[in-house]
């Protein structure tokens, strides 16, 4: 709302501008402060440094260069191989599935939750709730442990022909599918659990009673109402699933690289931290895109997250 | 249209088993007495005894709670402070302020750690100070903690009713009186429940410290990472089980300090 | 009641804010040795000797692989700990990139016991910044069946048609591709883009039919679990493999092998220095010098501890290979600004 707010009554007292300036120097200032110095301002010094020189023996160098750059994009000494966009892609690619993995199984747990009975209700989204803030690399291994080659699922999934008789289900990429589901479907869960507990059943009601088939009514009266939450949801689970390195990482074999172990592995063995910063600043952006898309979308619907 | 019906009850409890099966793999065979492999050998404690006995093991239980204590403590004051300014007062650029806070929660760790990383080693040209150690592990948990405690705080502070604390003023008390004697005490299930969460946020961390911590300095997480990588032994399932119970023990008590979604002393 | 409880919070806030600081390296006591070193590459009794001994406390790091280890030194382990063991080939990188500290040979007279063969390396002719640690070999170790004994050869990996059953390879560039360029006969310290090229797709090719990439620990403990047949591992871990169970075997491929040398160094900005040399005077010495090689099965380049040694560690040809097998293997060199060509390839490996 524009115009002059100065001396408005507010939670009892007024305030001019500057007294909010004040007030907010001291509360929110050290927060910000701290977020600026430990956040901002080293990730402009990742940017700044992707644009330097690896030395020799793996030293950050001047002068600028916009070599890193060019080797992401495919320039390497072995002739053009755009290595670095398929990795993207790839990442993208694993996002996108863990996503609409977690949009199939998540729905029905978040409608399943949202029409139990008051205290029933807590304790289901509690128990989706702890899940999520146990150690992710502990549920990892362990499906390790679940998919090992002698363990009774991978025989189970021979039997019945899923797999080629011998090959183990881990290390693979369905061992990857299955760990960053466990892992991100709670994130979707609860957004779309928010969203169907606003849900306004007679809207839904209405489209039966006016003869819509239990699809259509699916399709046009319910799934519009649970769209916010849907794409929160999809944000919270595709951003995170597309940088995720320690799940391929354990699930994989350490076979496929993905974006987060290609920044692992400039920041470990390689030791081209300029390199790692390149890449790094690549998903940074990617980062940033998606979160403006998110806004812009929010800003037009004009509604909370 | 049948809002529960039989195939989504059992639909659901297969997913509920599907997210529950780790946990319940890294607890059971906790108890299994097999040294390699995935078969089952019989049940014993002896794990845990072994645990007690590793003094790796001891060191990073020791270093992850006390790099859990000093976060969530910082992390909590600014996050709160931080939180209840959002909520009352304005200052221009407050818009940017806000999206810009809510960078760490989709920052990807890996690139948060990164640059921590680099940040830190540049400061050690200048700053003996900023050796990679507890510090500064310290330092870059408090950074991605705030959020979310601004977060929870925040939407506490948004449930308040707002007449109690003109009533406050009116009443004759100044800005500070009111904050400290009447708004603090109501904040304060939402501060509890930021700070558990900070808390099981540091405890669960493993990107970010590996690549901010130095000798000495291993948390649990990065334990039983490079025990992954050898080959996981059967004590680092043992560890897994106490950090597993210490985290759901965290979440609980998260969800128990969540406000009714209406005050309860308020005429309706 | 209310203020009691602001001036106790204040007060914990502030005992809490002290206790922090203090808990800062700068303050750390001066006893202390931090040790990085290669995972089950020292024998606890030793460490706890030491201790005794010395009246300190040793924390020990581990890492998997020797280009991680250097990536953490170069990243600020240069101050933070007092002893590493760096590969041979990463050495010279060490040292223009003045990592290490000169080693003061005043405090370490033990340097006597060291064979001539391992003393006064080509990299560091004068013992000027290394102490030879251990040596071994990179070879194959594998589980073996009651079918006929396979054929010793790298094909195991890279052949197709000589695959042995399930195997994982070793993550670690230059023992991947270096078994690689052996395989083809080329040098492993090759810089010939045609025969890189040859070895990437190699390996590549390789990680298709594999079980993914394991350190060498990781690698035998996984052969060991008998959740892979065949795996790339250095000496010690498959002699100690061994010795566990009977029904695994290791050896050097007829196309050759590599041969290693780790040293002890201290880095240039070690806290501990003085207690830093001690241990490495410690280490040296011809009891401790047995008592290692006795645990890591590697072989010792001290001479004055070969004679405390065990007879059948003296005696196994995997510790301590013929003169027809040591001919075939060779030392890999740092390979300077071509190390980007190396780089390259491993990323090519595992983003295909």
């Amino acid at each position: 709302m524009p115009g002059n707010r100065d001396n408005e009554v507010q939670f009892g007292e007024t305030l001019t501008r500057r007294g909010h300036l004040v007030r907010s120097a001291i509360t929110s200032g050290p927060g910000l402060l701290w977020l600026t110095l430990f956040l901002l301002v080293p990730l402009l010094a990742m940017v700044g440094i992707s644009f330097l020189t690896r030395g020799m023996y793996g030293q950050i160098q001047w002068p600028p260069t916009l070599e890193n750059y060019r080797r992401l994009i495919g320039f390497g000494s072995f002739g053009f191989d755009p290595l670095y966009p398929f990795l993207f892609l790839r990442s993208l690619g694993l996002g996108a599935l863990t996503t609409v993995l977690s949009v199939l199984a998540g729905f029905p747990l978040a409608f399943f939750v949202a029409t139990l009975p008051g205290r029933l209700k807590t304790v289901a989204v509690t128990l989706v709730v702890v899940p999520l803030w146990t150690n992710l690399l502990v549920r990892t291994y362990a499906w390790q442990i679940l998919l090992a080659p002698e363990g009774w699922l991978s025989q189970l999934a021979a039997t019945l022909r899923m797999v080629p008789p011998g090959t183990p289900l881990y290390p693979g990429p369905f061992a990857v599918a299955l760990g960053m589901l466990c892992d991100f479907l709670p994130f979707m869960v609860l957004p779309l659990y928010a969203s169907l507990e606003k849900l306004d059943w007679s809207i839904v009601d209405a489209a039966a009673d006016l003869g819509a088939s239990p699809v259509q009514s699916l399709w046009h009266a319910l799934l519009p109402q649970v769209r916010p939450g849907l794409i929160a949801g999809s944000l919270l689970v595709f951003l995170p699933a597309t940088a995720q390195f320690v799940i391929p990482d354990l699930l994989g074999g350490a076979k496929t690289a993905l974006l987060g172990s290609a920044i692992q592995q400039q920041f470990g063995p390689s030791r081209d931290w300029p390199f790692g910063c390149a890449i790094a600043t690549s998903a940074l952006l990617l980062v940033l895109a998606g979160i403006r898309l998110h806004a812009r979308y929010r800003g037009r619907k004009g509604e909370a997250l | 249209m049948k809002r529960r019906s039989l195939p989504l009850w059992f639909t659901s409890a297969v997913l509920y088993l599907f997210l529950y099966a780790p946990i319940a793999v890294v607890v059971l065979y906790s108890f299994n007495a097999a040294r390699f492999g995935a078969g089952w050998k019989g049940f014993t404690t002896k794990w845990y005894g072994a645990l007690l006995a590793d003094s790796q093991a001891l060191a990073a239980a020791k270093t992850t709670l006390l790099l859990a204590v000093f976060s969530t403590a910082i992390s909590t004051t600014l996050g709160t402070l931080l939180a209840y300014g959002l909520a009352r007062y304005r200052f221009s650029g407050k818009k940017i302020a806000e999206q810009f806070l809510y960078l760490p929660v989709f920052v990807p760790d890996i690139v948060m750690a990164i640059a921590l990383l680099l940040f830190f080693a540049w400061l050690r040209r200048w700053l003996e100070f900023f050796e990679l150690g507890l510090f500064t592990m310290v330092l870059a948990h408090v950074t991605f903690q705030i959020p979310f405690v601004c977060i929870v705080v925040r939407s506490r502070l948004a449930e308040l009713d707002p007449t109690i604390e003109e009533a406050a003023r009116d009443l004759g008390a100044n800005a500070w009186q009111t904050f400290r004697h009447v708004t603090l005490p109501m904040m304060v299930p939402g501060v509890v429940a930021g700070a558990l969460l900070a808390f099981t946020l540091s405890l669960d961390d493993f990107i970010v410290s590996f690549f901010t911590s130095g000798p000495g300095s291993t948390t649990l997480p990065i334990l039983i990472y490079s025990s992954v990588k050898r080959g996981v032994t059967p004590d680092i399932n043992a560890l897994s089980t106490l950090l597993l119970l210490a985290s759901i023990v965290g979440t609980i008590s998260v969800m128990l300090f969540q406000p009714a979604k209406t005050p309860k002393n308020l005429p309706s | 009641m209310k203020k009691t409880s602001t001036r106790s919070a204040a007060r914990w806030l502030w005992i809490s804010t002290v206790c922090f600081v203090f808990a800062h390296p700068v303050f750390a006591d001066s006893s202390k040795l931090n040790l990085f070193i290669w995972s089950e590459y020292i024998d606890p009794q030793i460490v706890k000797q030491f201790e005794k001994e010395f009246h300190c406390k040793v924390t020990l790091d581990v890492y998997e692989d020797a280009e991680s280890m250097l990536a953490k030194i170069q990243g600020g382990g240069v101050s933070l700990y007092d002893v590493v063991v760096p590969p041979d080939h990463l050495v010279p990188v060490m040292v223009k990139l003045k990592l290490l500290a000169a080693l003061r040979h005043e405090n370490i007279p033990n340097l006597k016991n060291l064979d001539e063969k391992f003393a006064g390396p080509p990299y560091d002719r004068a013992n000027q910044f290394t102490v030879a640690y251990q040596w071994g070999t990179v070879g194959v170790f594998l589980r073996k069946t009651d079918e006929q004994p396979v054929d010793p050869t790298w094909g195991l990996f890279f052949d197709r048609k000589l695959q042995p059953g399930s195997f994982v390879l070793i993550d670690s560039v230059r023992d991947s591709v270096g078994a690689a360029l052996k395989y083809k006969g080329h040098s492993l310290n090759s810089t010939n883009l045609a025969q890189l090229k040859e070895a990437r797709d190699l390996v590549l090719d390789a990680k298709r039919r594999s079980l993914g990439f394991e350190g060498s620990v990781g690698a035998k403990n996984r052969v060991l679990a008998r959740s892979t047949r065949a795996a790339i591992v250095y000496s010690g871990e498959a002699v100690r493999a061994m010795a566990e169970d009977p029904g695994t075997t290791y050896f050097i491929p007829r196309e050759g092998s590599q041969i290693w040398l780790d040293n002890l160094v201290v880095p240039a900005k070690a806290p501990h220095r003085d207690l830093a040399e001690k241990f490495i005077n410690f280490i040296l010495d011809a009891r401790v010098g047995a008592q290692l090689s006795n645990f890591t099965l590697f072989a010792t380049p001290n001479r004055a501890a070969r004679q405390f040694i065990r007879p059948e560690v003296l005696n196994n040809p995997v510790i301590y290979p013929p003169p027809e097998i040591m001919a075939k293997l060779e030392f890999l060199e740092d390979l300077g600004a071509y190390t980007r060509l190396y780089d390259e390839i491993w990323t090519q490996i595992k983003a295909r």
